[in-house]
Parts: structure tokens; sequence; C-alpha cells
């Protein structure tokens, strides 16, 4: 059976450009966060799990060789997990299954990136296969519009009717990062400047969609026993559930996305959750686009499928809703991405443990984080609690 | 008692130089026999750990490009970087949690289709200080080997007695990329590249792709008559300047020790009957027999000479032929533990050693050994 | 099925702007002005060359910087004698692991100076532990080539 997996501490830097410092150097901000927060040091751990986008992001090849010092790690076991967007949670699963196997006691996990030192739509436009996607698939945003004007065509959703719904999004966000000190945009927004902002590619604009961030964030894990020594600000991980699809991005559905319902309900039959929208108090849903969040609430099962533009409109997702999502501001507003899924574990470990300062939301037990890689290929969940 | 971990199936690719098939075919074709092979199909796979290096894959976030192909379509997985010795870590540490009870493991690189080793291996020295001076793989094996030479002055030609001794090996190895043989005048004889180190002191590059079954122990004796057990596992890593180190020593003692610690084994050299090594240049198997505690420090050398080392040998070190035979850079780890797998079940053909009750495989990755892997087998 | 496959040749090029951040940025100041700095970690003692913003072994801020000596000695080397792409230098040329006087980590860098025709030549000249002192350019950016090699001086 696997061992119970408590989060003891975490790290975040403050993302956005962060010249002022090397990369090495941004990582040991985000670990010594974590071990100040955690109330340990280094040779209280047991082993690190690392991990970032692809290592042409920084032109530096075996990133988490390169950081091994920024982290601690020398004289521990290391081991690097990478799934392109995905990376984040993987990590935190990779972390998990650390603990959760009995191998390890106190595990350091560690996610950066400093996308601006390299090319980060070059480099993400590598990771479609030469022979056939690449010249076409360029960049992040040219996938996300197929997708959601698929799903808005699919549904019959009236195209105004899912604009506003995305700019509703697009402002919570970014009232919301207001509120976080480690975000990177930090705008105040309107549904007028959403609406009006230039194309990047249609349907998206450009309040619509993540910048391109340095940061780093770190977690501690622990065994139950571990947690109980150390005894403060425990947050307890319920479930885990990862999906992946296939290489080409015609042949899978990107609307009733299995890879996306694969992983919620995985994570949700480990933790007992059979009524999402009711048992999690709070969700860092995996936003890079406005658009496609509300396609995560139809796969996750706050609603119903074609029902996605209903939960904004009802406030259900919003600040004082029923199930607030992104509280921090989101990945809409900070994407360093190999630190991106962690950084959402990171936020659900504050909210339920009531440290999230100014983007608390009130009460939080159990919240869901969530990041999604590859060319819409990947999908991973982690359902985090304030209770064993 | 923990419950175990065993290794139900290995399958490997003929490796090569230049192989026809793109990474997705390579990836297929080891995942569709070894389901074969074993008899299931993929619903009884529960989870799939890959690994793969985008640079040298020349396709960034290298496993969304193969992930389907590698059995993993709608199943968990993740990709490990960069040595895949980590798939049989992570593969196992998941069937241990109890959340699956077999993992399919698969790794693959096409070194043909990337630039070289030797520029890669550039990309991985930090650009403000290493990099600009050229430091490399083969430069900081070179490194290694001159502080080796003057340490602990081994005759001439007994690196060279390495690449005799895994080439013959090797064309015993119907997968191995590299399967003629060389003479120690041939290897002493061959142009210099990192001096000490020559052109045949170093591996080629290959491309290959391997997947590896694991199952905890009752779902492996259902699977299969003769699971191989996972005894311990060990890993860790060095400093990350190359100037910072202690080049000679590392951190293998660490990864092994931790992995004998596992397993129970107090006396390495006696215990281990075969042991599969990533000899990245001939010194690095001297080198790495030390870290490894398989021989004294300094004594690396006479595993060799004395013939100890050999297919017929006390301690037969790469009967496979190891990198000298294949040397795909990130397949290379799981290579190494499907070879010490064979080994175990007395199934590696031409290059088995007699009565095998327990296999060492080793792999490293980063400038001069900075990470190295370690997983001892056993029945 | 075509019995070789064609090959599809494509180049994936990429500028990257690394940030040194303020230890390396103070390093390479004084390197223009030929002075090699280390910074010394309260907790091991030891003095860390390059100069860096903390110790990782100890894992806390390093406090003060200290200049260390131009001259040191070799404690190991290689003669590079082969061409890639990408490479910082035409071979043949030395690379060395040095361990400057008053450093307690060893300064990647080339040893140079003289004709390496050959390996024996070569070996005449350069040894483990012979001293090298270095060999300053005229012209400097502020980077680690300011240094065009160490020479050797016994
Ligand atoms: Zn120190």
């Amino acid at each position: 059976m696997a061992q119970a997996v408590a989060i003891v501490g975490t790290g975040q830097t403050e993302c956005g450009k962060r010249s002022d410092v090397s990369y090495p150097e941004l990582v040991h901000e985000a670990v010594t966060r974590a071990f100040e927060d955690a109330g340990i040091g280094p040779e209280d751990i047991d082993a690190v799990v690392a991990g970032s986008m692809p290592p042409a992001m920084e032109g530096v090849n075996n990133p988490h060789l390169y950081l091994a010092g920024a982290m601690g790690a020398y004289g521990k076991p290391l081991m690097r997990t990478a799934t392109c967007g995905s990376t984040g949670i993987s990590l935190a699963h990779t972390g998990f299954y650390h603990v959760a196997s009995g191998m390890f006691d106190t595990v350091l996990v560690v996610g950066a990136e400093k996308m601006n030192e390299g090319d980060p739509q070059g480099t993400m436009a590598t990771v479609a296969d030469p022979f056939f996607q690449r010249p076409f698939l360029a960049g992040a945003p040219g996938i996300f519009s197929l997708q959601s004007n698929e799903w808005a065509h699919r549904y019959g959703i009236e195209e105004k009717r899912v604009r506003m719904a995305a700019a509703e999004i697009s402002v919570r966000n970014h009232n919301d990062a207001l509120r976080n000190p480690y975000a990177h945009i930090r705008i105040r927004t309107t549904i007028e400047d959403v609406l009006t902002a230039r194309i990047i590619a249609y349907p998206v604009r450009l309040l619509d969609v993540c910048p391109a961030s340095d940061g780093a964030c770190a977690v501690i894990m622990a065994s139950q026993e571990k947690a109980g020594k150390l005894g403060r600000n425990q947050a307890w991980i319920k479930g885990v559930g990862y999906c992946g699809e296939q290489a080409f991005f015609g042949e899978g559905d990107k609307v009733v996305w299995k890879s996306a319902i694969n992983a919620a309900k995985s994570a949700y039959d480990q933790a007992g959750i059979s009524n999402p929208l009711k048992q999690l108090d709070v969700a860092e849903v995996y936003n890079p686009f406005t658009f496609q969040e509300m396609l995560f609430y139809e796969c996750f099962g706050f609603c119903d499928f074609g029902k996605g533009c209903e939960l904004v409109e009802q406030g259900v997702v919003m600040p004082g809703g029923e199930l607030p999502c992104d509280p921090s501001g989101g990945v809409l507003c900070t994407n360093p991405i190999g630190a991106t899924g962690l950084q959402r574990v990171a936020e659900v470990v504050l909210q339920v443990t009531g440290r999230a300062g100014d983007r608390q939301v009130p009460g939080a037990k159990t919240g869901l984080a969530h990041a999604m890689g590859g060319l819409d290929q990947f999908n991973g969940i982690m359902i985090i609690s304030n209770e064993l | 008692m923990s419950p175990r971990v065993a290794i139900v199936d290995f399958v490997q690719t003929e490796h090569g130089g230049h192989l026809h098939e793109n990474v997705q075919e390579l990836t297929f074709g080891v995942v569709r026999k070894l389901m074969d092979r074993v008899g299931i199909d993929r619903s009884e796979i529960g989870t799939m750990i890959s690994s793969s290096a985008d640079y040298w894959q020349g396709i960034s976030c290298s496993n969304s490009y193969y992930y389907d192909s590698a059995g993993g379509n709608l199943k968990s997985g993740s990709k490990v970087g960069e040595d895949s010795v980590f798939t049989v870590i992570y593969g196992m540490m998941r069937i241990l949690s109890g959340h699956y009870r077999t993992a399919l493991l698969v790794a693959v690189t096409k070194c043909s289709e990337c630039p070289s080793e030797h520029t890669l291996s550039n990309l991985c020295a930090d650009p403000f200080f290493h990099r600009p001076v050229g430091i490399n793989g083969v430069a900081v094996a070179g490194l290694q080997a001159r502080q080796y030479l003057e340490r602990h002055s081994p005759p001439t030609h007994a690196a060279a007695q390495v690449v005799v001794k895994n080439r013959s090996n090797a064309a015993k190895n119907p997968y191995a990329h590299v399967r003629s043989t060389v003479t120690v005048d041939e290897v002493l004889s061959s142009p210099t590249v990192a001096a000490p180190l020559r052109k045949l002191d170093v591996p080629v590059t290959s491309d290959g792709a391997c997947a590896l079954l694991l199952a905890e122990e009752g779902t492996a004796r259902d699977l299969c008559d003769d699971p191989v057990f996972i005894e311990g596992v060990g890993w860790n890593v060095d400093r990350s300047l190359v100037g910072d180190r202690d080049l000679r020593r590392g951190s293998l003692h660490k990864a092994s020790a931790m992995a004998y610690g596992k397993a129970g084994i107090r006396d390495p050299g006696k215990e281990i009957d075969v042991a599969e090594i990533s000899e990245t240049s001939s010194y690095h198997e001297i080198l790495w027999s030390e870290g490894l505690g398989l021989c004294g420090p300094g004594e690396g050398w006479r595993l060799a000479t004395e013939g100890l080392s050999s297919l017929e040998g006390t301690l037969p070190i790469n009967p496979s032929g190891g990198l000298f035979g294949a040397n795909p850079q990130v397949a290379r780890g799981l290579v190494r533990v499907g070879e010490a797998y064979l080994q175990v079940l007395g199934e590696a053909g031409d290059h088995q050693v007699p009565n095998v009750r327990k296999a060492l495989a080793h792999s490293v990755h980063g400038l001069g050994g900075q990470s190295h892997s370690v997983v001892i087998l056993g029945h | 099925m075509a019995e070789e496959s064609r090959i599809l040749t494509g180049y994936v090029s990429l500028p990257y702007k690394w940030a040194m951040g303020p230890a390396t940025t103070r390093f390479y100041e004084e390197f223009r002005k030929k002075r090699i700095m280390g910074s010394r970690c309260g907790k091991c003692n030891r003095i860390l060359v390059p100069a860096r913003s903390f110790c990782s072994d100890c894992f806390v801020e390093t406090d003060e910087w200290v200049e260390v000596s131009q001259e040191g000695s070799i404690r190991t080397w290689v003669l590079i004698n082969f061409a890639y792409e990408g490479q910082p230098k035409e071979p043949p040329y030395i690379l060395a692991i040095l361990d400057l006087d008053g450093a307690d980590v060893g300064l990647p860098h080339f040893v140079g100076g003289f004709e390496m025709k050959d390996l024996e030549t070569v070996e005449e000249k350069v040894r483990i532990g012979g001293r090298v002192k270095a060999v300053w350019k005229e012209n400097r950016e502020g980077y680690i080539l300011d240094i065009d090699y160490f020479e050797p001086i016994d």
C-alpha cells in the first residue's frame, strides 16, 4: 500500500524577467524559501527530484546537473523528470512516488524555467515532429486556438458568448495576480481591454495568453512519520492522476478530452471524490489560454460537457463562488513552464493550510492542482487536502 | 517482508550506427515484441515510464513524440532523464506504492540524427566558465585518464586491453552495433583525440531502443516462469562545476553503497557474478570498477590485464561488449539492466557467463560521471 | 517498404541571453582588471573560484571576496586533438584543471604558449603538478577568455 505523503514546505520565487540573477541563483532562491518554510535544511533531504522544459529553452544540456548545486543536491540521489508543459505536476508525482514507495522519508522537488534567456516560442515549435507537424503547429497559441474553435463549434456555443466568458476569466486572473506576490503580469484589465487586445492566433488575443516567465518553485514532501516530527503546516496528497495520448494532434478528440478526463478520474478515485464541485474548495487549473480553461471544467467534471461557459457566467469559478479557480492568477499571469505545474501544487498547499495571504479562499480544505503538456497530449492532477 | 519487484522480460533492437526506423517505429517495435513475447495486451500494462533526451532527439519534449508509439496511449506515465536506468527506479517506485502491478519501461536514442556527442556534451557545461574552454564529455574523460595514469602508473596496454576485451565480447552479441575485434596495437596506434585517450579508447555512438517489463512479484510469477528480482538500486549526483569535484572518486561509491545496502551485499568483488558497466571510455571502465568496489582503489586496470574481467574470468565485466558494443546515449543504461537480466536468467547466448546469481548494471550521465546509477539483480 | 529511409535535414538554431547574476557579473568586472576573485564560504571556509553567491555544499551565502593568485599548479590536463561542431578553439589545444594558489577548487582553462607538435613533445612541457601563470589578452571584455591561456613557468 502507498505510504501517506505530506507536503511540509513550499518555496516560490518572484516571477517575471529575472535577469537580476543567474539560472542557478534563481533556483537557489526557491529552494532556500522551501527550507525556511519547512524549518529544515539540505541535510534533512534524502533525495531530490528536478525538472524543466526542453534544455533548448535555456541552452544548457542536462539542466538538472547544472542546477544540482543550487538545489543542495550534491551527494544525494537526484532524478530528472520532464514531460513538457506538464513537467511541474509530473515532478510532484515523481516526488510523491519517492515517498509513497517507502523508499525515502524526505524529498525535495524543484521545477524551474528561465524563459527569457532563450527563445520560448522557437523552442516550443521544436516539440512538433519534423516530418509532418512542425511546419504548421507553430508554437502553443496555434494549437490551443484549434482546440477552442472545435469545442465552441461542437456544442454550438455562440462565438460572442465564448469570447465574453474568456474575457471574464482573463479579468479574474489578472485581478487575482495582483494579490499574489509571486505573479509575473500584474496589471488591472477590463473586459473591454481583453476584447480589443491584439489577435495572436484567432480567437486568442494578447490578454488571453500566458507570458513567458522566469521563475522557480520548490516543494518538500515527507512521510507521515517525518511530517509528524516536523509538526507544522502539513498538507496531504490524497490522489494523483496522469494520462497521455497520441503524438498526432489530429488523432485524438481534444474536446471530450480523454487524457484530461482520465487524469482527473484516477486522482478522484484515490481521493474518494465523487462530486468535485462539492468536494473541492479550490482548483488551480492550468490555463495558459483563457478559452482552454472552460474545457477543463468540463473534463474535470465541474459541469457537463458544453456547459463550461455557464460556470463563468454564474460565478461558480469566480472569487466567492462555489469553486474558485486560479486564485493565484494562474498560468495566464505567470508561466515559467518547468515550474508552472509545481506552482499549482504549492498554491493549493498554501490554500488548504490557510496561508495564501490576500488570495486565500476562506476555509479551503481540499484543492486540485493541474498541469497540461505536449501537443495537447498530457494531463496531470494532484488532489491535496489539509486532512490525512 | 517488503514487496518485491521483478523483471518479466526485456527486448532490444539490433543497435546500429544508423537505423532506418524513426523513433516512433523503434519504440513501437520493441514494445510490440515485448508484449508478444510475454503474451499480454496493452490493457495489462499499468504505467509507462520512458527515457530519452530532447537534445539527443532533435525534438523537444522528446516523449511527446513517441508516447503512444511506446504503448502509453491513455495510460499514466512519465519521462525520466537523461539516464534510462531511472526508468527502472521510477517504475519500481510506482509498483511499490501499490498503485500499479506492472510498469512498461522504454528507452530510445538515435545518435545518428543529432549533433555529435562532443557538441551536445559541450552544452552540458555552464555558459559562463566551462563551455568557452571546451569542457565536454571526452575532454573530461581525458582529464580523468591523465590523473589515473599519473597516480597509479598502469602499463600502457592496460586501458587498451579493456577495449580489446569489450570489442571481442561484442562480436558474440547479435544486438551489438560494433561487432569487429581489435588488437592492443590497433588501439595504441589509433590517433589521439583527447590524449591520453585515443580514438579507439572511446566508444562510437549508436542508434537503439529497448523495452523492459517490471511487475510486482505475484504478477511476475503469473507472467513468466523465472522472474529476476531487483535487489537494490542506488543513484547519486556530484557537484555541478567540474573544477569543484574530485574527478577520481566522484559520487559512484555513494550510489553503489546505496544499492549494496538494499541488496545486502558486503563484498561486491566476491558477491557480484557479472557487471554491465557504462564505460564511456576505456579508462572509465577501470575507474567505475573501482567506484563500484569491484576491486580496490588503483587496482581497476588489473581486472583487464589479468583477465579477471574477461568472459572467462572470475568477475566478467561487460560480457555484452558494453558501450564499445553499442552506445545509444540515453537508452544504453536500460540496455545494461536488460543485459544483466539476461545473464541472471541464463539466456545471454554466446556471451553468457556461467552460474550467474547476482548481476550488477551501472549507468552514468553528465560530464565525467556527474550522475551514476546502480541496479543489483538476482534470483 | 523502402530499403533505406530518406533523410530529412533540418537545423535548430536559437539565440540565448544568459543572466550572469551579481556574483559572476562582479567576478568578470574584476577579471577585466586582471584580478581573479574567489569567494569564501563562512561555513566550510573554502575559497571558491570563480567567486559565486552561495556555497552549494553548505547551502549558505558566501560572505567574503578574496583575490587569488594568477599562478597555480596543474591538477590534470588533456590534449584535445580532434574537431567538432561548436568547438570553442581550433585543435590541438590543452585543457587543464588548475589549482590556483589560494583557491580550494579547480579552474578549467587552457594551457599554452608553446608549439604542440605531438603528445611526446607536449608531455615534456606539461605535467600534473607543473606550475603555470595566467597570460592575459590585451583587449579584455570581462569573460573567461580574457585569459588567453596559462603558460608553464617551471
Ligand atoms: Zn561551504
